[in-house]
């Protein structure tokens, strides 16, 4: 793993280690000119909106610069919370994320460590073809996979109907929907989650490996009580990145493909966020959704920082 | 390493030749299948795209006659050659605004020890960690007042800093020998001329490499240029391709000429710097 990786996931323990380092009783103005461009753009793009989300989250307000907003106190998250539509959107956000897990983390783990002895020009072959759906355009993906499991003509259908299977609609039937956008999120993934565990595995001490091998240990003990093990920064790394992006990454696939639908079965939390911002103009409710959200991944990414320290093994 | 893992287990006789080659082949053939499935879609992208219309529906592997045509009507339907350019502007813009936000603040972190820089680093590595979907009502309110609503100004403004922009150049700088700057300052070197003669100078590689990033990420995005704009000749080019596909969704040579024609620029970048954007990418890792 990376420095940067492990600098994005830890941040609080990088905010706690500084200070001490620090010069103390000098005050220049030369470095904060420096950080200005950096911290105004953050602070008017990013922290600034965030108060102010969760301002608006306690009042009234359809997005008309003219029309008044109106306090209405806790009301707006009393009102989402007995929503079907805010329970069924967070259930939803919850399937992608179990949904993402095996071509996120699973699946790419295991192809990495079966296809470590793999070299030369085979390996660089594959390593440039499965990387490519990492910086396909998200819109084009939906538009690709749009076309493969069209209903009518697409390849995968008249595949199936070769096969006898008859049609499904991947993106019309409530009951596929929300996997078929799963598995379009997942497709950009599984290529370049392997390489990023690949090049984890390469970088594992093979006097370990060798230790264990003459010890004795079978090949499945050496994956699993060496490999593993030394694989688990990279394991917890994507499946926090997972956990905490998932859904948010499905979002161009949902608004592109399926607006939530069939019957909402493909709306998450962030899709509703914004039915709620730009499609209603309940600003209110959109913040208030917003600050769930927020609360709820913040929790997570705490305790999946937490995790990490707590579990990850390094090999210094 | 892994070539010395592969060659002791051999010399110690644990994998026998046959079931060594048999290993071999499934290995083989398992990252065929991937390899397949990574670029199949876009392979068939490419084919329709190139098939005459009465040929769409063809499940060939070729086309049978190859034609222009699908792109030369997508050109007269939508403004694609406009939004081509505006995206390139936009994300060579943020390319460059991320860049240089990202050499001064790192600057700033490496060069100086100030008071409340862990603040300052907690509040830039967080800003990651902020759904955009939860800032958008207060980003598109103040877009409005600030006059940014339909133009590329707008689209470039908010994304002209990334924490990760920042924090890769970071890391890269604090390798940077400190005696070399020392040397500089004592020299009566004003700060502005070490950061652009001694330290940006030094910095090629990982400015590259946030770059590549940085333009890959600009040129997909799709969500802040949904909010913003309105017309297609001031848009970019994800916003067009989502307009033609709900206007004409079932024209689908058309349809994936111009997703053909969108993702281009990107697939040419990808194949003359494959493996610079490959590193560049894990090393950074996902957004």
């Amino acid at each position: 793993m990376t420095d940067i990786q492990a600098d994005l996931a830890r941040p609080l323990t990088l905010a706690r280690a500084t200070p001490a380092a620090r010069e103390r009783g000098t005050f220049t103005v030369l470095p904060w000119l420096y950080l200005t461009p950096a911290l105004v753009l953050l602070m008017v793009w990013t922290y600034i909106p965030l108060v102010e989300a969760f301002q608006l989250s306690f009042y009234q307000w359809n997005m008309l610069p003219t029309a008044p907003q109106r306090f209405v106190g806790l009301r707006n998250y009393q009102r989402l919370m007995a929503l079907p539509e805010m329970r069924n959107a967070l259930w939803n956000t919850l399937y992608y994320i179990l949904g993402l897990f095996p071509m996120s983390v699973i699946i790419p783990l295991f192809v990495a460590i079966w296809t470590q002895d793999l070299t030369g020009r085979a390996r660089m072959i594959y390593r440039a073809l499965i990387f490519v759906p990492m910086i396909v355009a998200p819109v084009v993906a939906a538009i690709l996979w749009r076309w493969l499991l069209n209903e009518d003509q697409g390849l995968i259908t008249l595949g199936l109907e070769g096969l006898g299977l008859g049609r499904i609609g991947f993106l019309t039937d409530p009951k596929y929907a929300l996997a078929t956008l799963t598995w379009i999120t997942g497709w950009k993934l599984i290529g370049f989650s392997t390489l990023l565990f690949s090049a984890a595995n390469a970088g594992i001490n093979p006097s370990y490996i060798e230790a264990a091998r003459i010890d004795g240990a079978s090949r499945w003990g050496i994956i699993r009580d060496i490999r593993l093990p030394l694989l688990s920064p990279t394991i917890l790394l994507l499946s926090m990145m997972t956990i905490l992006f998932g859904a948010q990454w499905s979002f161009a696939y949902i608004n592109v493909l399926t607006n939530g639908g069939p019957l909402k079965s493909t709306t998450n939390i962030f899709y509703l966020l914004w039915e709620y911002g730009f499609q209603t103009m309940s600003a209110g409710w959109s913040s208030a959704a917003g600050m769930i959200a927020f609360a709820g991944f913040a929790v997570i990414a705490a305790g999946c920082m937490w995790l990490m320290k707590r579990y990850a093994v390094y090999d210094n | 390493m892994t070539i010395k893992a592969s060659e002791t287990s051999r010399a110690a006789g644990l994998v026998t030749p046959k079931s060594g080659r048999l290993r071999r082949l499934a290995i083989h053939a398992m990252m065929i299948l991937l390899s397949i499935l990574s670029i199949f879609p876009i392979y068939w992208m490419i084919v329709t795209s190139l098939r005459p219309e009465n040929e769409t529906f063809s499940t060939a592997l070729w086309p049978a006659n190859p034609t222009f045509e699908n792109y030369a009507f997508v050109l007269t339907r939508i403004p694609m050659l406009e939004m081509l350019v505006n995206t390139t502007v936009v994300a060579a813009a943020t390319a460059a605004l991320q860049v240089a936000t990202g050499l001064f603040a790192a600057y700033s972190l490496v060069r100086w020890r100030i008071r409340l820089a862990g603040l300052v680093h907690g509040l830039i590595a967080l800003s990651w960690l902020v759904p955009f979907q939860v800032t958008m009502i207060p980003n598109y309110v103040l877009a409005s007042r600030l006059g940014l609503l339909d133009t590329l100004t707008g689209l470039v403004v908010p994304n002209a800093v990334a924490a990760f922009a920042i924090l890769l150049l970071y890391h890269a700088m604090r390798s940077f020998p400190t005696e070399i700057l020392e040397a500089a300052r004592i020299d009566g070197a004003k700060s502005w001329r070490i950061l652009w003669q001694i330290v940006t100078p030094n910095m090629g590689a990982p400015i590259a490499s946030l770059a590549i990033i940085a333009f890959i990420s600009a040129w997909n995005e799709y969500f802040w240029p949904l909010l913003l704009s309105r017309k297609p000749e001031n848009s970019v080019v994800q916003i067009g391709l989502q307009m033609f596909m709900t206007q004409e969704g079932n024209l689908w040579g058309p349809l994936m000429a111009a997703a053909a024609l969108a993702s281009l620029p990107i697939l040419v970048i990808y194949l003359i710097l494959q493996r610079h954007v490959i590193e560049s990418f894990m090393k950074s890792g996902i957004r």
